[in-house]
């Protein structure tokens, strides 16, 4: 069976072909990638997305909640603070009259004690019911001052005791004051204790906050009680909006208001609660991306981990995929060569049927015209009297009605060795011998055209089992196709070849020319019957389908590469035993091919 | 052998008219029909020498014919002259015991000298049979009578 690949014929048609295969193949691709992605791919981004969102709340209710935590202990701290020198000033006040504080000592032995282990307190001092300083220890000169229209004062006398908001007094300095009220024999007195604005800020600020924290206080006005470190100062209005008093903590995610954390903005966790006593809100906030530093850090390698897991499980695909379709064409393309020479056999099978019944159906007619040319014939050799021109001209015609008859029977002959070979008798044939007498004899044909010979012979060639006149036929034809083909040539070779393909068991010979090659039309049809490039009357446009018939019935290959203008080979690859040598092995009397 | 009896059998009605007066011309008895269940029934009623026999017809095919030529068991000796179409049910037949094949169209002289041969091998074949059954009848004298009975 030939191999049609070497037929150049078909890339005009190939070109769309092949096209509209790579363009199938491009789409092939595509859909497995975004397949096994979708399949692939799209659930590992799915989970990954759920676990994320699952993890970032957990995170986020964790550092919410140790947030909570932090600022729950330091209000504690705070307000055991407060309530540590509320509780110290009201016992001594209890326990001691204010004739006592007058004794040179008294009250700076007071003032030492607080102030022993840590600095807390800026000054204490006594003042009597009327507002009037009695006794004063601290660096400001405060003896003289009366405080009867201060607002503390009102509300120590009314209360016994208080804790007051930041606020200027007489120093012009921000400070707060816990007094409390003392009873001795001449009434009411008041112990007043002026807390150290640096060291209760220093208090307020110990709390873990990072670099992006801040800690203060505001009062219900929302005057800052404390300097913060980034919003504002000490009895300045806070930006804040303070809001009503409310129980335990609030933990909220805002966005940060300006000034906060140089000029970015970003978000903050911003904590409040009020202490009971004084009501002052303490405000713990911090940048929210700082609090959720390391949560972020894994975030980040989660991320991470799911686009390098997702870019793999691409390139993999992309790939695998690749390989695939690498499979698949492989295949196509093995397909596609069966099919096409499915097609020729079926072509020339259907072909070969037509020819058989047309041949026998003129066969028919000729047997009738040629005993009628008999009759005819006895008539006229029984006549009388004819002249002798019409004699002549007689014998003329008849002699040309059995050429024509001849021809005809030669033609239908030459058909029905296409379709089906007349008897086979394999033998041994040696190839190199019978390649050399091929080419004496049509040396001595091609004598006067120009025409060198050339043979390069294998001598390792081994005998095969074929068909001696068969194969005659197929290089007789080959060679005159090769002589002819040099038909617009003045000088022009003719090459033939052997080789033995010993791993394959198969015997190649080649037949190249340097003629006039064929174009890709001509090499598509070139094993067609009836085809034929040659003029009217010089070939039948059988020979070259004779051959293929003949080649494919020993078993055999035949193929055909030509470029214009330059030269043909045909390349025959015959099996050292022909497949009918095979079969006849148990028939004695030579093979009898199928009946029709 | 001028005077042989020759069965033409073929479809093609205008060839064996053409044929039978081609053979009569060369001295032959020709006599001719168009189906394979014709050529039975003469070569049952008649005594030919040579039957010539296209294989593809309608209805009884040359094959089928011939098979049943066969099986009458005559000396008559079968010459298939065929279409190319069926030259491989020509060669068949010979297995079958046609006696030669022509292929259409062919020259009335080739088929002359195919009849030849075909009688002569009819002929020796019944000279041989006789001589069989005289060397019988020689060897166990009381066969003989059946001998003569048989006998034409």
């Amino acid at each position: 069976m030939p191999n049609l690949k070497p037929i150049e014929s078909e890339p005009a048609m190939a070109g769309d072909f092949s096209s509209n295969h790579e363009l199938r193949y491009k789409r092939l691709f595509q859909r497995f990638v975004l397949l096994t992605l979708v399949c692939s791919v799209a659930p590992l981004l799915v989970v990954g997305w759920a676990i994320r969102h699952q993890y970032q709340r957990s995170a986020e209710t964790r550092v919410m909640t140790a947030f909570r935590n932090e600022v729950q202990h330091h209000r504690k701290v705070i307000e055991l603070f407060l309530e540590e020198h509320r509780s110290k000033l009201e016992l001594i006040a209890r326990t001691n009259n204010r004739q006592a504080f007058l004794q040179p000592g008294k009250l700076r032995g007071v003032f030492d004690t607080f102030n022993r282990d840590h600095w807390t307190l800026t000054d204490i001092g006594v003042i009597d019911g009327d507002g009037n300083h009695l006794a004063y220890v601290g660096p400001y000169d405060l003896l003289d001052k009366n405080y009867s229209q201060a607002h503390w004062f009102q509300m120590v006398m009314d209360k016994g005791i208080y804790i007051s908001d930041m606020f200027m007094g007489f120093r012009r300095e921000p400070h707060f004051i816990i007094a409390v009220q003392g009873n001795d024999a001449q009434g009411a007195w008041i112990l007043r204790a002026t807390v150290d604005t640096e060291a209760f800020r220093a208090l307020v600020e110990n709390v873990m906050i990072g670099r992006t924290g801040e800690v203060f206080l505001v009062n219900q006005k929302g005057v800052y009680q404390t300097t913060s470190r980034y919003s504002g100062r000490i009895m300045e209005k806070a930006a804040m909006t303070v809001g009503d008093v409310h129980p335990g903590i609030l933990v909220r995610q805002e966005a940060a208001d300006a000034g906060f954390n140089g000029e970015r903005t970003v978000r903050q966790i911003v904590s409040t609660t009020w202490l009971e006593t004084p009501q002052w809100m303490l405000v713990v906030r911090q940048d929210r991306d700082e609090a959720f530093a390391s949560e972020n850090r894994a975030d980040l390698s989660v991320l991470v981990f799911l686009l390098v897991s997702a870019g793999t499980i691409l390139i993999v695909t992309v790939l695998v995929t690749r390989h695939m379709l690498n499979l698949v064409k492989r295949r196509d393309a093995k397909a596609e060569t069966l099919n096409r020479q499915l097609m020729q056999a079926s072509k020339m099978a259907s072909i070969g049927e037509l020819s058989v019944g047309v041949a026998h159906e003129i066969n028919n007619p000729l047997a009738i015209i040629s005993t009628e040319r008999e009759i005819l014939l006895d008539a006229f050799q029984q006549a009388n009297g004819i002249p002798p021109d019409f004699s002549t001209q007689m014998e003329d015609s008849m002699n040309q009605i059995d050429v024509q008859i001849s021809r005809c029977k030669r033609i239908t002959h030459n058909l029905l060795r296409f379709s089906r070979r007349t008897q086979s008798v394999i033998d041994t044939v040696d190839i190199n011998a019978f390649i050399s007498e091929v080419i004496d004899l049509m040396e001595r044909e091609a004598k006067s055209s120009g025409i060198t010979f050339f043979k390069d012979l294998s001598p390792t060639l081994p005998p095969i089992l074929s068909d001696l006149s068969q194969l005659q036929q197929v290089f007789l034809n080959l060679i005159t196709n090769a002589i002819d083909a040099h038909d617009n040539k003045q000088y022009g070779s003719v090459a033939i070849s052997s080789t033995y393909r010993e791993a394959e068991e198969i015997v190649e010979i080649v037949v190249s020319d340097t003629g006039c090659g064929m174009s890709e039309e001509t090499l598509a049809k070139v094993f067609d019957p009836f085809f034929t490039t040659k003029p009217m009357g010089r070939g039948t446009g059988l020979g070259l389908s004779i051959c293929y018939s003949i080649i494919k019935g020993l078993g055999g290959r035949i193929q055909v590469e030509s470029v214009r203008n330059q030269g043909t080979d045909f390349t025959i690859r015959l099996p050292l035993r022909s497949p009918e040598s095979k079969e006849d092995a148990g028939h004695g009397n030579g093979p009898v091919a199928q009946a029709a | 052998m001028i005077g042989s009896k020759i069965l033409l059998v073929d479809d093609e009605v205008i060839f064996t008219k053409n044929m039978n007066r081609l053979l009569d011309a060369r001295g032959y008895r020709a006599t001719a029909v168009n189906s394979g269940a014709e050529a039975i029934r003469a070569l049952q009623s008649e005594d030919f020498d040579v039957v010539v026999l296209d294989l593809k017809m309608p209805g009884m095919d040359g094959l089928t014919t011939l098979k049943e030529i066969k099986k009458l068991g005559l000396f008559t000796q079968t010459l298939i002259l065929t279409g190319h179409g069926s030259i491989d049910s020509a060669l068949e037949a010979i297995k079958l015991g046609a006696y030669d094949y022509l292929t259409k169209p062919c020259q009335i002289s080739e088929l002359v000298e195919k009849i030849e041969g075909a009688w002569e091998t009819k002929d020796e074949l019944k000279k041989k049979d006789i001589q069989d059954k005289i060397q019988r009848v020689v060897e166990s004298p009381r066969d003989a009578k059946h001998l003569f009975v048989r006998l034409p």
